[in-house]
């Protein structure tokens, strides 16, 4: 089930006498020390802060009095909100598979020892680099209607083509999703690239000696082999998932109407555009409960439950 | 097909695996490039030809003059120097930032994936919560946080910064690559009488060099990029780059030049992408399977 | 904040005792939002001026209000505030006056008699407690319509004057294969042109009561269905590649002829010189309305954050000096394209377009307070909501968006 079922049974501390195995785990403990106070402090604190102030009239400025869970009614008969809800749910599923696909496949072919492999990392790589204020505006131009492809199509002799999937309140949801995977699917490919790269190189020598067709030595060894990697890179853009913001913003500024709102505009517009802090937190407050609920299971299962990587 | 295991040499003939190898690449390359093109025609136009919304042709009138404004004389509010001036403060923020959170991420996921030390995995389970939380959420208590232990508005605040906002990221990368190496090399450092940071330096970090460069790549994008951190701690003698890089291109009433905001993003990018070139060649193969013989 | 409170009172005493004090080095940090190449140039003349005046100017531009007010409320916050900050005139300061993190500017207006200079729109959306707040720099016009002449002669046509006029007009044009409103799909444009609609056709009480004092009673009478229904009529005379776009984009249509009409607030004069037009040749300006037209002013104001340095207090009244002198008032408003917040300088080098502005404002019946002074930018939030939902559904009935406005009046404090 987990990534370490592969591994050999726990080692450590059957030889070293119970005593001596305290000590040498003091370093360990000692290097843990930094992050466990800035988790303590800045993490847990923060959350703490976020929760406490989603339930107060705050404004521009925080302040402490007690509303109960007006804020928490106020944005479950918000539209908006909902619509949020509703879009990041949508989102994030299409972009999580489709970076994982994508990504997987441009990391495989990648590592067919092919010319110019350095150019190909780089032009995969490249979206993430560039501020998405203005390649947004790249897309936009690209995806209108009047300027973009459904105009270049039309201009070489097809009038009825039509993709304004930009201006469709039903479809401008899955302009983001395409603009997210140029974006998001080469840091995905590096990652599993690096996780290819580790692969050991007797394993493909004996799957070749077997006759092994390539693409099941992918399939049923490689890819289990890579799992960690693939856990990586799915955290990884689950956390953008639940960030996402510029994109929305550089595209569509979750328009038209608010057919492409999401969480963490409608947190952001709240605190910092319409002095609504505590409208805002509360919104957060509720990302917040939705992430743990969906990870606490996995993060107890995988994580916690197992003591150490081999327990 | 063995032709298509990546190992020994490059195959002399193309067969109709590799032609297909490299239509796909090349095809997901074009969708890759697309914004690109747009952007670099559009970033040699004048103005005036921009207007007319001829967004993927070739400049009529080519000009480099929007790269050269964006560079040094772009306006950025009272300065007109364009984005170079917050280029070396950029460089500042981003060297000890990047070291910094890499080392600590190597050896928290080091500790978390090969000792254990009581409650480490509560620690992470709850890292990896923090790290779905939007920033924003944060930045006014830490100000309170910094500004009640004096180092707010400073270079160290800002380097610290990032390296509390990569923790949860750095650590959840080292500690699944190392859960993905083989425990007998850990097993067998230990039987050798290695300690904590012996077998860290000697043994784990010169396996760690993919993993490196994936941390690298994304610590110095995230960084390199930040804008919300910069502003907000940095102070301003330290402001970063992308802080002229706001304020060329995200004007609320201002006109709008859009060759220049084009250039001005992508002469912001170089950094990183030359990263992302130059880190190509340590993408090496095998190394631990080289490591662990024996 | 009850120490604040102690602080406050502390450089205040200490602010009357140095105004006249002079200090060599007065080094001011200015936090604005004014980045782009006009609105440096605008920038320009205030730094100049204080320059001029034996001050060091340090600017600290921040793009998007939003990013600028942010950054500037958490240095206030923790300790370290600029010695001037900008903030759009209206209530996007409320909280730091009764927190106390800005000081009063009241010695100053009354010597300069502020009151009678300035609309009083503007004055009551700086004055709290009887006190100036803040100093207000400049007017900007924020219902214009800006239009191509060229299109309306090749047309044959009559620049409209009223709403229904428009929309007739609107039609021929869309039939003539132009398009006939140029709009930058993004929710905040597509409330500032349902703000027009309001003021020009339902009026400038209309306006009032729905942003103000949120009155049910109006939002309910058949006035305001009608204009409403007036505002859901113009979702035809937008082209389809409208939502999404940037104001600057849909100018440009306007510049290309490529689109008859485009309502923006007059910082769009910008685009329209960058372009190398001229106001009253290429293009023109209007206000669409019953009886000529209202016009709905807002505009920026600095703040000054309370101090201290009793050198930083002097450097503030030097500031506030130089701000509404008489020229650095035309230079600055020529380059910013807003009107000089002064009624009494002589706007005859400025262009035909800020000339109606002053023109206009002469009355006071035609004064129209804007939505940020009016409304909390929570309340002015929750109607975007609506008018960005209602605009881009063509099925949704103006009966439904009224509900949604009734909701959101009930809902946002």
């Amino acid at each position: 089930m987990s990534t370490v079922s592969l591994r050999a049974p726990s080692i450590s501390p059957a030889t070293a006498p119970p005593r001596r195995r305290l000590l040498t785990r003091l370093p360990a403990a000692f290097a843990l020390l930094p992050t466990a106070l800035i988790v303590l402090i800045v993490y847990i604190g923060c959350m703490l802060w976020t929760v406490r102030l989603s339930f107060t009239s705050s404004t521009l400025l925080p302040k402490l009095d007690w509303v109960g869970l007006a804020q928490y009614s106020r944005l479950f008969a918000n539209d908006r909100f909902l619509t949020s809800a509703e879009n990041i749910v949508i989102f994030g599923f299409l972009f999580i598979s489709g970076c994982l696909i994508l990504g997987f496949l441009l990391a495989v072919f990648i590592d067919q020892n092919v010319r110019g492999e350095g150019l190909f990392r780089t032009l995969f790589l490249y979206p993430y680099a560039m501020s998405f204020v203005v390649t947004g505006v790249a897309w936009q131009w690209f995806l209108n209607p009047g300027l973009g492809l459904q105009k270049l199509v039309r201009d070489m002799g097809f009038p009825n083509f039509t993709f304004d999937w930009l201006v469709n309140q039903d479809m401008a949801i899955y302009t983001i999703v395409i603009a997210g995977l140029w974006h998001g699917s080469g840091l995905t490919m590096a990652i599993l690239l690096a996780g290819l790269r580790g692969v050991d190189n007797d394993l493909w020598k004996a799957a070749r000696v077997d006759g092994v067709p390539t693409w099941r030595v992918y399939a049923s060894i490689i890819l289990p082999l890579l799992r960690p990697m693939i856990v990586t890179a799915t955290v990884l853009l689950a956390t953008g998932v639940v960030k996402l913001y510029d994109l929305v913003v550089a595209m569509t500024l979750g328009g038209p109407g608010i057919a492409t709102e999401v969480p963490a505009k409608f947190v952001m517009d709240h605190l910092f555009e319409r002095n609504n802090i505590a409208l805002g937190t509360a919104a957060a407050t509720i990302m917040l409960v939705a992430v743990i609920s969906i990870l606490a299971p996995w993060v107890y299962m995988k994580y916690v439950r197992r003591e150490g990587r081999h327990a | 097909m063995s032709d298509v295991i990546p190992q020994g040499r490059r195959p002399r003939h193309l067969t109709p695996a590799r032609i297909g190898v490299y239509a796909f690449l090349i095809t997901a390359a074009l969708f890759f490039l697309l914004p690109l093109w747009i952007m670099v025609v559009t970033s040699l136009k004048p103005m005036d030809e921009i207007r007319l919304g001829n967004i993927i042709a070739w400049p009529q009138a080519l000009t480099f003059e929007a790269w050269t404004k964006a560079w040094s004389s772009a306006c950025t509010g009272l300065e007109c120097n364009g984005i170079s001036v917050g280029f070396w403060n950029s460089v500042r923020i981003l060297i000890p930032s990047v070291i910094c959170s890499i080392i600590v991420g190597a050896v928290n996921g080091y500790a978390l994936s090969f000792w254990r030390v009581k409650g480490a995995n509560i620690l992470f389970g709850v890292l990896l919560l923090g790290a779905f939380i939007p920033y924003q959420v944060f930045l006014y208590p830490l100000v309170r946080i910094f500004s009640m232990t004096g180092v707010y508005n400073s270079l160290l605040c800002i380097v610290i910064v990032h390296v509390i906002f990569g923790l949860p990221t750095m650590t959840l990368l080292f500690r699944n690559y190392y859960a993905s190496l083989p425990i007998e090399l850990f097993k067998a450092a230990r039987i050798d009488g290695g300690g904590f940071w012996t077998i860290f330096f000697r043994v784990m970090l010169p396996m760690s060099t993919p993993m490196l460069v994936v941390a690298t790549i994304l610590q110095v994008t995230g960084i390199w990029n930040d804008f919300i951190f910069g502003l907000t701690f940095a102070g301003r003698e330290n402001l970063p780059m992308t802080v002229q890089l706001n304020n060329i291109v995200h004007s609320t009433q201002g006109e709008r030049a859009y060759n220049v905001d084009m250039a001005a993003t992508m002469l912001a990018a170089l950094v990183p992408l030359v990263v992302y070139f130059v880190s190509g060649r340590w993408f090496v193969r095998g190394i631990a399977a080289g490591a662990v013989k024996g | 904040m009850r120490l604040k409170k102690r602080i406050s009172a502390y450089t205040l005493a200490f602010a009357f005792a140095s105004t006249t004090a002079a200090f060599a080095q007065q080094k001011a940090e200015v936090l604005h939002w004014w980045t782009s190449a006009g609105e440096s140039a605008s920038v320009k003349v205030f730094a100049d001026q204080f320059t001029k005046a034996g001050g060091t100017w340090v600017d600290n531009a921040i793009a998007g209000g939003a990013n600028a007010r942010t950054a500037g409320i958490n240095r206030m916050v923790g300790g370290n505030p600029p010695t001037m900050m900008q903030f759009n005139t209206g209530k996007q300061f409320d909280e730091l006056v009764s927190n106390e993190l800005v000081r009063d500017v009241e010695q100053q207006a009354k010597a300069g008699k502020w009151r009678e200079l300035m609309p009083k729109p503007i004055v009551d959306a700086t004055v709290r407690n009887g006190k100036f707040y803040a100093v207000p720099v400049n007017i900007h016009g924020q219902n214009w319509m800006f239009y191509n002449t060229k299109v309306f002669a090749d047309a044959g046509l009559e620049v409209p004057k009223t709403f229904p006029e428009l929309v007739a007009t609107g039609e021929k044009l869309k039939a003539k294969g132009v398009i006939p409103i140029a709009l930058g799909g993004q929710p905040n444009w597509e409330h500032n042109l349902f703000r027009a609609v309001v003021v020009g056709h339902g009026g400038a009480d209309m306006f009032r009561k729905l942003y103000g004092a949120r009155d049910q009673a109006t939002v309910k009478s058949s006035k305001f269905k009608e204009t409403v229904e007036l505002f859901g009529k113009m979702r035809a005379l937008v082209d389809p590649g409208s939502p999404g776009r940037n104001w600057n984009d849909a100018t440009a249509l306007v510049i290309t002829n490529k689109a008859a009409m485009h309502f923006n607030g007059d910082w769009a004069k910008g685009e329209f010189i960058a372009a190398g037009q001229t106001a009253g040749k290429e293009y023109g300006c209007a206000l669409v309305g019953e009886g000529g037209g209202k016009l709905v002013i807002g505009g920026d104001v600095f703040v000054f954050p309370v101090t201290k340095d009793k050198a930083q207090t002097a450097t503030q009244d030097k500031l506030i000096e130089v701000l509404l002198d008489p020229t650095s008032q035309i230079e600055f408003n020529k380059k910013k394209g807003s009107i000089p917040v002064r009624m009494d300088v002589d706007v005859s080098s400025m262009d035909t377009c800020a000339q109606k502005s002053h023109a206009v404002l002469k009355d006071p019946a035609n004064q129209v307070e804007a939505m940020e002074m009016l409304s909390t930018p929570n309340f002015s939030g929750a109607m975007q909501d609506a008018v960005t939902q209602y605009w881009n559904n063509a099925n949704m009935t103006a009966d439904a968006f009224i509900e949604k406005i009734l909701g959101a009046m009930r809902d946002a404090s």
